[in-house]
């Protein structure tokens, strides 16, 4: 068996990795990772600016939304100057001389350079506000439409969108012909927001100040949790070390997810090459089905482990290269992710979630591509093999909210979705009994969907049965259909 | 099986038969294929021989009946001594030529360095030497063919299984075939192949083993099947002679055929017989000719027998059947 199995995983896995579509795809996952990552940066940066007017009476709504304009500036200069605090509400030296330089009246920009950012890293306002060149909406037309520019210190530009405060309604008006763009309007809303709170306070002499004095007073909710055993002693905060497992979980369920939906493929697609290329008989007298399958899952389990080793290697060498650079909290929140990774509670379930999620999709598109002597004919039956691989997938939300969520505790009972879930439960500590009842579950369902390939497998390799055959065996399980033979 | 299968017979199949759902394939099938004999398996589409050698070599379950290949039923290690060529040809198309032949020799038990080895000296062999390292993709038809061809004999089977091993060769590659054919059968192979151009069975085989509807409707050795077909000898005599009447006494039948007659012959007959029995009778010959045989005519002759047989046997059954149900 050893031999036989070898022979055809080796031939397999060389043909896979000799074809240039595999390069392509070990080459250019990453970068359309990186792009999806970068490209809301990079459309920020690159989105011309636009710019705009108010036309207001006097200036108390101009001055608002000149203030909420210069926030959500500041905001992203938070961002960028440092995001691990940022996104933990905490303060750090770096946004303390941040504020400190803005109290002080400097501008975003310069706030940012004295705090210690980049000025290049700072994306540049998207919109910036322009003289008023009429004074009624009625004459915005043609700036509106294009058809007149406005003098800006760019030069001519077409005026974006106005906000009009109307005197004798009170109301405020957006005009634009970009009717998707949500971004100024948004903001126009929460400066008036702003402003009637501002109002509101100054009615019974109130100074927005106290609110500004209130919400720093305000106490931190900090998060405890017992510890006892052996971490009885470090304290009961809540640590990054204590969030990490549920963080590593969540990335090994969508990597497995995204490895067995990249490879899956290989595995159906070299099945239809095999039959559409009558190869079947040939085989078939050299070496016994279960090893030819056996021997076509192990290259593509190969195949999977080979891009995971290229990508692996490929960031760690990318993160030793970039090591000077990385900021002292990244870094330590990368180790926290490591250590987490590396726990056996978790990486073990992972691994034998892996394999057996593997085999069980793997068989599925074996038996599926032995059916079939084109894609399109497989498309047919792919469907229902996509949709079951997608539900997992839409499941990673729910943990992300609640890993501890009872939809997650039952539909991790389900064995096609268990090789998924179980990996997000493992940082709530189920019963052991019941982690190893689900890859009990897992690996028998593994086993009966492996013998129901192999028939299948033989139906479509032996006997040359087709798509039709399998639909018409799964229309006669259905109650009252009757076969048309 | 129970007892163990003289090793002079590789392949014996008894009663073998074969449905696909309500379609019976093979029928009762029985004939056995001798050590070192060239076999032919001949019939027409549709008459059960792929299934018949699929069935032989375990890829197919017969309904019943047994398979004895080498000397036990099909697995395995009995399918390593042999070399199998399918009706349904293909190649990996990403693989050259030299790569297919040394993964289907390896996959049989040869080490890769003999596999490349024997590779390298069958591609020279079969002038493909220069396209040993191109892919398939790059070979002609007849090429990619003769690839497969070399990829069930590379790992020197003793026992070969060809099913339509001519189709879709042109002649020169049918006979370099052919040639090969001998060639293996002189180093010690047994084999059967399937096949409709009945000149290569008559130039080859030994023994041929005929099949239509799923039956087997002859088995034997070329003269067998020449017997079966039942021999003429055509013989001129000057016009107004009966030479029917005259040599019907001595136990021959005979018809006018335009300006000859055409004397059947009987299985202890032949052409020297019906010739004395003429000129005993006094017939002023003109002309004498024996009736040269073709397996062809025999092939039509039994196949056709067997389609009306088929047929009568199908309108029996209808026929019955409407009775039932009257």
């Amino acid at each position: 068996m050893i031999r036989s199995t070898y022979l055809v995983a080796r031939r397999d896995y060389l043909g896979y990795v000799s074809a240039w579509g595999f390069w392509l795809g070990l080459l250019f996952t990453p970068i359309i990772l990186a792009i999806f990552i970068l490209a809301p940066t990079f459309a920020q940066n690159t989105q011309p600016t636009r710019y705009y007017t108010i036309i207001e009476q006097g200036s108390t709504f101009t001055d608002a939304m000149r203030a909420e304009m210069a926030n959500t500036q500041a905001r992203m200069a938070r961002v960028i100057l440092d995001p691990v605090a940022f996104s933990e509400g905490e303060e750090s030296e770096t946004l303390i001389a941040f504020d400190a330089a803005l109290d002080g009246g400097a501008s975003v920009a310069d706030a940012f350079e004295a705090a210690g950012g980049n000025p290049a890293t700072l994306p540049r306002a998207d919109f910036v506000e322009v003289e008023p060149p009429v004074r009624t909406g009625a004459e915005l037309a043609p700036y509106l439409l294009g058809e007149t520019l406005i003098e800006t210190a760019d030069g001519p530009q077409p005026l974006f969108a106005a906000l009009l405060v109307n005197e004798d309604t009170q109301e405020i008006e957006y005009w634009s012909e970009n009717l998707q763009a949500r971004a100024l309007i948004t903001a126009a809303r929460q400066a008036e927001q702003d402003l009637q709170l501002d109002r509101a306070l100054a009615a019974v002499n109130i100074s927005r100040d106290v609110l500004t004095e209130a919400r720093a007073a305000r106490r931190d909710v900090k998060q405890q949790r017992v510890r006892t055993g052996e971490d009885a002693n470090e304290g009961t905060e809540v640590t990054q070390a204590d969030q990490a497992p549920f963080v590593v979980s969540i990335m090994m369920a969508f990597s497995l997810w995204f490895l067995i939906f990249s490879v899956i493929n290989y595995l159906l697609m070299g099945t239809i090459e095999e039959r559409s290329n009558k190869i079947f008989d040939s085989l078939l007298t050299s070496v016994k089905l279960p090893h030819l399958l056996a021997g076509k899952l192990i290259a593509v389990l190969l195949l999977a482990l080979t891009l995971m080793a290229f990508w692996g290697l490929g960031s760690t060498l990318l993160t030793w290269f970039m090591r000077e650079s990385i900021p002292e909290d990244v870094a330590s929140f990368l180790g926290t992710m490591i250590t987490a990774a590396a726990n056996p509670a978790l990486f073990i379930p992972a691994i034998i979630s892996f394999v057996l999620g593997y085999l069980m999709y793997g068989s599925m598109f074996l038996a599926l591509g032995s059916l079939c002597d084109t894609i399109q004919e497989a498309q047919t039956l792919m469907t229902p093999l996509f949709v079951t691989l997608m539900a997992p997938l839409a499941m990673l939300a729910f943990a992300v909210a609640d890993a501890e969520s009872a939809l997650i505790e039952i539909m991790a009972w389900v064995p096609f979705f268990t090789p998924f879930l179980l990996i997000l439960r493992m940082p709530t500590e189920p019963p052991l009994w019941e982690v190893l009842a689900q890859l009990g579950m897992m690996a028998l369902t593994t086993y009966i969907i492996l013998q129901l390939a192999t028939r299948v497998y033989r139906a479509g390799a032996v006997h040359g049965a087709g798509v039709n055959e399998v639909m018409a065996f799964f229309g006669k399980l259905i109650p009252g259909k009757k076969s048309a033979a | 099986m129970g007892q163990e299968m003289p090793l002079e017979m590789p392949l014996k199949m008894t009663g073998v038969s074969k449905w696909f759902g309500n379609f019976q394939a093979v029928c009762d099938l029985d004939f056995d294929v001798p050590r070192g004999s060239i076999v032919g398996f001949l019939g027409p589409n549709g008459a059960g021989k792929s299934t018949s050698l699929r069935m032989a070599l375990g890829v197919l379950s017969p309904d019943r009946g047994e398979v004895s290949l080498l000397g036990q039923r099909p697995n395995l290690e009995s399918l390593k001594r042999v070399g199998f060529l399918p009706e349904e040809r293909g190649l990996y198309k990403k693989m050259s030529a030299r790569q297919i032949i040394t993964y289907f020799a390896r996959l049989k038990g040869m080490t890769s360095r003999d596999a490349k080895a024997r590779a390298d000296e069958l591609l020279d062999m079969m002038g493909l030497g220069e396209f040993a390292r191109s892919r398939v993709t790059k070979l002609s038809k007849g090429m990619a063919q003769k690839v497969q061809i070399l990829s069930a004999l590379a790992h020197r089977p003793e026992f070969l299984i060809l099913d339509e091993p001519f189709s879709g060769l042109d002649p020169v590659n049918q006979q370099a075939l052919e040639d090969l054919i001998v060639e293996e059968h002189k180093r010690g192979a047994t084999i059967i192949f399937s096949t409709h151009v009945m000149e290569h069975a008559e130039r080859l085989c030994e023994k041929i083993v005929m099949m239509a509807r799923g039956r087997k409707v002859f088995e034997g050795t070329l003269d067998d099947a020449f017997t079966a077909l039942g021999r003429a000898v055509h013989i001129g005599v000057s016009e107004g002679f009966d030479l029917g009447a005259a040599i019907a006494p001595a136990g021959f039948e005979s018809v006018l055929d335009g300006d000859h007659w055409r004397i059947s012959l009987k299985h202890a007959q032949n052409s020297q017989d019906a010739l004395r029995a003429a000129i005993d009778a006094g017939a002023p010959i003109t002309s004498f000719t024996p009736e040269e045989a073709r397996l062809r005519d025999v092939f039509v002759s039994l196949v056709s027998d067997a389609e009306a047989q088929d047929l009568t046997d199908t309108l029996a059954a209808d026929a019955a059947e409407g009775r039932d149900a009257a």
